[in-house]
């Protein structure tokens, strides 16, 4: 009986655990070691982010979706990993550090065959001073959508500031990203606009300025080097169309920013010209850059071997090109397939967790060094994908041994799709659907924007809002294993 | 070498700017057939796309003659607001009244990919804008307000959607099997409320002759139409993949009608007989 270990129960994660427990059957045993004690549809927590959802809504609990399919759950969090075992074991193991299950504190070895580190990102709020408390966590200056939990506070803090501007005090919104290498663009220029269709509702629009600050390369970039839209009947690229929808809903902006600094009420920041400015803010949403979550790896006589298993960035090393060098050299095929450790062959890595070769968009700094470009996106879709790939292997190397064929997704070949949408109701949203093929430019295959254009678009209405409607129940419904879960895409 | 400047009413390509990665003799040719198209038509800029490049790069020539070559150009802080009255070499000597940003700050490189930038105002900030954006396949006609682009619809010879190269179009011959079908499911509609106030068998039978030949050559018809929408809607690379979704859902409702529609028949003329 052999016995897998999924670190992280996100997307990546459930998606791993939930098909090797279905594929392996009772025959081998599936376990989930993941810190939170409930799933989170991620997307809807912009919904909650402004109140149109609650919390209950966006989670649900794990500990019976993983009874129900035969998975061993602990609530804890990975600490370190031993590969190739200690001194009294050659057997490979994890330890973990219980969250919860009224072992909170204990740390237990956990022994594994295959392990798969599908933990995503570390917030890492620190990275800018004043954004994180200096202890790994948010700081009280600013606010997030990146956890149901942040997002309940955020919402608690719009209401304050609705409060305040019909009490007569004009108030400034400031959304975007807090650090000149962050991902999910998308997600705050969802908040933003989402903020932007409250506001009117509460009749308060016009006591508000709100301004855009994000290290895109241009407006409409969202992290992926922009697309074009169908718009009404009309082509335009994603910048025309950001642009115009910026203007029409009175939003300022500010792209190529790096925030170097929060304080109480002001943001100080570094643009890609070099030049240095401030801007204040009365409510400020700042998603913080991501990085690995911190774990250590140990050799079989104790020594740290850390930096063989994880990149720098914390993030762990899979099977793709980290040599690619300038961004004139880079490939399609520098990005992983397999997504297994090169080192440890028992070892995977899935979703954010792993480490990407390199960036997707052009690498840009400001003439003073300070990178600022948009760091790899990784939605769910991709990591659904990845997650389900690596299932496949690590289950056709226990069924039918070492030699097995491992199952491939490499982000080259694979399209993602994301909805982003303003407002929540049935017929007063409206949401720009995106496709994009490939997520990671594949110059050789498509000259030019290294995309394939008849697939990489994306379309404004009505109806993209209703696909996030529906995207949530679906998602929702699968993740808690329902009847037919398995036939939803990911 | 001077090169031809794509003007109305060519249709712009979809394509869109991409980012120049190698720094090499091509990159320098492209700059300098920019540089001799400038001097041949008498103009103040041109952007790559222009000339039916899709390489992010612009070049200004400045008024003492020089150039200002910007390669991989961005706009990254505006303040204030201009409207000035603009012409470009697309639209020939159509002008429009166009609202930009006042003072740009933009980021570019070299042509020895060193990273640059430069703080424009007024016209040379007008310029810079409208050649960004012909970058990402634009021309001014999307900066303007909907009135503007209706007075200046109205001064072009083939209206504004020539320029939109292979739109996605708003009917389709696949509508056409769709009303077709709901005409048809109208009829049979019609036959199966009438079938109540008729008593001959005789009568009866032959209607419902008549409505399996209409409810077979209506399933058929739902078939023709799934094809032929999906074939269809291949034909445009600008219509949106989403519109796949849009025709299965479409079929899938249309055949429940047409269920529901069969069901009555069955139970309502042919049990009747």
């Amino acid at each position: 009986m052999a016995r897998l270990v999924v670190l992280g129960g996100g997307v990546a994660g459930h998606t791993t655990a939930t098909f090797a427990a279905k594929w392996l059957g009772s025959a081998h045993e599936v376990v989930v070691v993941t810190p939170n004690a409930k799933w989170n549809w991620i997307p809807s927590n912009i919904w909650v982010g402004v109140g149109e959802m609650t919390k209950e809504e966006v989670t649900f609990d794990l500990a019976p979706v993983y009874a129900k399919a035969g998975i061993t759950y602990k609530q804890a969090k990975a600490v370190s990993l031993n590969p190739e075992g200690n001194e009294s074991s050659d057997k490979s193991f994890v330890s973990i550090e219980y969250t919860g299950q009224d072992k909170t504190g204990t740390i237990e070895n956990l022994e594994y065959d295959y392990i798969v580190n599908a933990t995503g990102p570390k917030l890492n709020f620190d990275a800018t001073p004043g954004l994180g408390d200096g202890k790994g966590q948010m700081g009280n200056h600013t606010v997030s959508v990146c956890t149901a939990d942040h997002a309940v506070h955020a919402s608690h803090k719009l209401q304050e500031a609705i409060e305040k501007m019909k009490g007569g005090t004009r108030q400034k919104f400031l959304i975007g990203t807090g650090h000149g290498m962050c991902t999910c663009q998308g997600a705050a220029f969802e908040y933003i606009f989402n903020i932007e269709n409250e506001l009117r509702k509460a009749g308060v629009r016009d006591m508000a300025d709100i301004k855009w600050i994000s290290n895109e390369s241009f407006l409409g970039d969202f992290g992926m080097g922009g697309i074009h839209m169908k718009v009404g009947g009309y082509v335009v690229s994603s910048k025309l169309f950001a642009e115009s929808l910026y203007a029409e809903r009175n939003i300022e902006w500010l792209i190529g920013a790096h925030t170097s600094k929060v304080e109480n009420g002001k943001v100080e920041y570094e643009l890609l010209d070099g030049s240095k400015g401030e801007e204040e803010f009365d409510f400020a949403m700042l998603i913080p850059p991501f990085a690995g979550v911190g774990i250590k790896a140990f050799a079989k006589d104790g020594s740290d071997i850390t930096g063989t298993v994880f990149a720098p960035n914390g993030f762990m090393k899979v099977d793709a090109n980290y040599g690619a060098g300038a961004y004139e050299n880079w490939k399609a095929s520098d990005w992983p397939r397999t997504y297994q450790n090169p080192t440890y062959s028992n070892m995977f890595a899935a979703g954010i967790a792993f480490a990407p070769p390199h960036l997707i968009s052009k690498p840009m700094s400001s003439p003073n060094g300070t990178p600022i470009n948009p760091t790899p996106p990784r939605t769910g879709m991709p990591s659904g994908i990845i997650g389900k790939a690596v299932a496949h292997s690590v289950c056709d190397l226990i069924t039918k041994g070492d030699s097995a064929h491992l199952h491939e997704a490499s982000m080259a070949e694979m399209g993602a799709a994301c909805v982003a949408s303003a407002g929540k109701g049935v017929f007063s949203g409206t949401a720009a659907a995106m496709t994009v093929y490939p997520v990671v430019p594949d110059f050789e295959t498509f000259p030019g924007t290294g995309r394939d254009t008849d697939y990489t678009f994306g379309e404004i209405g009505l109806a993209g809002h209703w696909i996030k409607h529906i995207l949530h129940f679906l998602f929702i419904y699968k993740a808690k294993l329902n009847p037919g879960w398995t036939l939803i895409p990911e | 070498m001077i090169r031809e400047i794509i003007q109305y009413p060519t249709p712009l390509s979809l394509e869109f700017g991409v980012n120049v990665r190698q720094f090499n003799e091509e990159l320098f040719a492209l700059i300098e057939d920019l540089k001799d198209t400038i001097n041949e038509n008498n103009l103040e800029a041109l952007s790559a796309f222009q000339i039916g490049n899709y390489k992010n790069v612009i070049v200004v020539k400045k008024e003492d003659g020089t150039f200002l070559e910007l390669i991989n150009p961005s706009l990254i802080a505006h303040s204030g607001k201009i409207t000035t009255d603009e012409k470009t070499s697309y639209y020939g000597d159509v002008s429009a009244e166009i609202t930009r940003f006042e003072k740009v700050s933009i980021v570019y490189q070299d042509r020895d990919a060193k990273d640059c930038s430069l703080q424009a105002e007024g016209d040379l900030a007008v310029v810079l804008q409208r050649k960004i954006d012909y970058l990402f396949g634009a021309t001014f006609i999307q900066k303007m307000s909907a009135d503007e682009r209706d007075k200046f619809e109205s001064k072009l010879k083939y209206g504004t959607d020539v320029g939109m190269s292979d739109y996605c179009p708003t009917t389709f011959f696949r509508d056409k099997i769709l009303k077709a079908i709901n005409i048809l499911m109208i009829f049979m509609l019609i036959v199966v409320v009438g079938s109540f106030f008729v008593k001959e068998d005789a009568i009866l039978q032959t209607l419902w002759k008549y409505q399996s030949y209409g409810l077979i050559g209506t399933f058929l018809l739902h078939i023709v139409y799934l094809f032929y929408a999906q074939y269809e809607g291949k034909k445009y690379v600008s219509c949106s993949s989403c519109q796949i979704g849009n025709i299965i859902g479409t079929t899938v409702i249309s055949l429940i009608k047409f269920t529901l529609l069969s069901i009555a028949s069955y139970f309502i003329i042919y049990s009747s007989m």
